[in-house]
């Protein structure tokens, strides 16, 4: 939220191209993160997740607040991904820049998995993940390898924030909220702690929403995924909860 | 239940009822706005109003100091100088006193122009 | 005193209904990012209650404090056994079901020929039970502020007691507390119904004084902020999350230096005090400290 406004803010006050908006808001979403990181996480690593969450929890309420401040309209437009109309394909009818935030997603899970899987980098990540007492003594420079995964992190974050928000078109101070709720909502459903998992729990989520939608409105939508996360979380579902998170 | 219903309508009937102009003045997000307050369609006089203002898609967010209402020139006509910290919908909060006792909320979009109604 | 500082003082009543609901449940080892629902949910039933069907408000009260309870208590059954994080989640899912729900909400019903009730996304309007009946904002004060006294005094009264020290046990140490022979599901059921019902009895009393309540006062802020409120004012007493509503209401709210800021500057003091005071300025230590020098 903090890179798309950043990028809102340049675009009002100074206009920019697309690529340049797009490297703002990843820019942002990273220097964003490395606060959060600071200040929520590191201090917590040892002690209690939820109060890491609480905290970023926290954070956010500032962003929100800072958003408003700098931008005070309600509701700004952002420049268009792509300008021209769907596709039509066979019996498809399908949105240039659906496919297009498709494509990116795509490429970046496997840029992702590749960096976690054949990069010393990515060794050190999981090595931190399995065992880290070991890790640390192993040698591995504990915190600054936080700081890379939160900067990676961070920059998915804003290149997906950057593509939802291209594709509206608008930008409103919902966005966090917004973001936060869908990303907890695919993570979840994935599975907490597994890439392939956070990948499909996106793309079914977003099944699911679209699916939803259509049938029965926006609103059942929303209703209908909570609705799943909760059942299968109340159902303590193995793929789940396995991973200890307390 | 029956007389509570009809306790309620004919108070209910006796609700005042407010309409709301706001024009921007010079500075930021601040409005001269004038309410004007009705009763059983005939302008409601003498009524003391604090004019507060939340935004309804950020709870709690804002906090906007009420504003005292001074009486304009028609009857039933009052004056507040609102100083909101964004533009968008807000709820307007009408604390009357006086005659009648009572709060009024009611939905308003600001924005460079003014202030109107929101379409819900 | 003015109307304004009435307002804000009420408010400060009505949100240490919340933040105390969150504080029991926190203290019973659950953090709960849906006490907001249960707000909502004693918030709706007590205005239909009142301004459709002219129950007078004490009653209106009592029921939704009740719904907000067998609410609370329905959605603690299936979750209760899920740990820490999983928890969390499960209760902001069940908020945010319950917001949705709000937004699809229409109970209209015709009084004197107009219609009056939830309007789903519009909202829900003339919920002046307080107005008809001529309570004048002071007097509402007194009664949020009576209630609030009551509800607080009940807590001290339990933290002394051999069920205060039960719901701690089981809030630090689960397992000991099944060793020693303590069903902590059905503590932790019980203790969720009365934080249901102490969220609701908040909303309840909200709803009136606001006069019109709608689907998005319920949304996620207010339950972080909740859970805000007890983790900052501290854990180690009922004063503690009405600390926390002061802090922010009281001081950040209301003062002219914070305008504009006040949520940063909010953020970040909880952020911070995470770090350093986990379990809250009026945590256990310092309550223990407090009680020793004034002995």
């Amino acid at each position: 939220m903090f890179g798309c406004y950043a990028a809102t803010w340049t675009h009002v006050n100074f206009g920019a191209g697309l690529l340049l908006l797009a490297l703002i808001t990843v820019g942002g979403a990273v220097l964003a993160g490395a606060y959060v990181e600071r200040l929520c996480f590191a201090p917590h690593r040892g002690g209690s997740a939820i109060a890491a969450m609480v905290a970023s929890f926290a954070l956010w309420m500032q962003f929100e607040e800072l958003a408003t401040l700098v931008m005070p309209r309600h509701l700004y437009a952002f420049p268009l991904l792509v300008e021209r109309g769907p596709l039509a394909l066979g019996p498809f009818t399908l949105r240039v820049d659906a496919l297009v935030t498709l494509a990116v997603a795509l490429i970046a899970c496997m840029l992702l998995a590749w960096t976690l899987y054949r990069t010393r980098f990515g060794l050190a990540v999981r090595a931190l993940i399995e065992q880290p007492s070991a890790a640390a003594l192993a040698g591995i420079n504990v915190p600054w390898v936080f700081v890379r995964v939160f900067a990676l992190a961070s920059a998915m974050g804003g290149v997906a924030g950057y593509l939802v928000v291209a594709t509206h078109g608008q930008i409103t101070p919902m966005l966090g909220m917004w973001a936060t709720l869908k990303g907890l909502l695919a993570m979840m459903l994935g599975g907490l702690g597994s890439l392939p998992g956070a990948v499909i729990g996106g793309l079914a989520l977003g099944l699911l929403e679209a699916h939803s939608q259509w049938y029965l409105g926006p609103q059942m939508r929303d209703l209908i995924a909570y609705l799943l996360l909760f059942v299968l979380l109340a159902a303590r579902v193995p793929w789940m909860t396995t991973r200890s998170a307390s | 239940m029956d007389k509570a219903a009809l306790l309620l309508s004919l108070v209910l009937a006796q609700t005042p009822q407010a309409d709301l102009r706001c024009v921007p003045t010079g500075e930021d997000f601040v409005y001269d706005c004038t309410v004007t307050l009705t009763r059983s369609g005939r302008p409601l006089e003498g009524a003391r109003i604090t004019v507060g203002a939340d935004m309804p898609s950020m709870p709690m967010a804002h906090s906007t100091r009420p504003a005292k209402a001074t009486p304009g020139t028609k009857p039933g006509e009052y004056r507040a100088r609102l100083d909101l910290e964004m533009l968008g919908e807000w709820a307007i909060k009408l604390r009357l006193d006086g005659p009648v006792r009572d709060l009024l909320v009611l939905h308003y979009e600001f924005d460079s122009k003014g202030a109107s109604p929101s379409k819900r | 005193m003015d109307d304004y500082a009435l307002g804000v003082l009420t408010n400060i009543g009505l949100f240490s209904f919340i933040a105390l609901s969150a504080y029991l449940l926190l203290i019973a080892g659950e953090m709960s990012f849906g006490q907001q629902a249960f707000f909502g949910v004693g918030a709706y039933a007590g205005g239909i209650l009142t301004a459709l069907y002219g129950w007078p408000l004490p009653l209106a009260a009592l029921a939704a404090m009740a719904l907000g309870a067998l609410a609370q208590f329905l959605v603690a059954l299936p979750t209760l056994r899920l740990r820490g994080l999983y928890f969390a989640m499960a209760t902001l899912a069940a908020a945010e079901m319950a917001r949705i729900l709000f937004e699809l909400l229409h109970w209209r019903r015709s009084i004197d020929g107009e219609l009056a009730g939830p309007d789903g996304t519009q909202g829900f309007r003339g919920i002046r039970w307080i107005f008809e009946h001529g309570i004048e904002p002071l007097h509402y004060l007194g009664i949020v502020g009576v209630l609030l006294a009551l509800v607080v005094g009940l807590f001290l009264v339990v933290e002394r007691s051999k069920l205060g020290a039960t719901l701690r046990g089981i809030g630090q140490d689960p397992e000991l507390a099944a060793a020693v022979g303590i069903d902590v599901q059905r503590v932790k059921l019980g203790v969720a119904a009365a934080a249901g019902a102490l969220a609701a009895l908040g909303g309840v009393l909200y709803a009136h004084h606001n006069t019109y309540i709608e689907p998005r006062n319920f949304d996620i802020m207010l339950g972080v902020h909740s859970l805000a409120y007890a983790l900052i004012g501290g854990l180690g007493t009922a004063f503690g999350p009405l600390l926390g509503v002061l802090l922010d209401i009281g001081v950040l709210e209301s003062t002219r230096f914070f305008q504009g800021y006040r949520m940063i500057v909010f953020g970040g003091l909880v952020a911070v005090l995470l770090v350093f005071r986990p379990r809250g300025l009026l945590d256990e230590r310092m309550v223990l400290w407090i009680r020793q020098r004034f002995s």
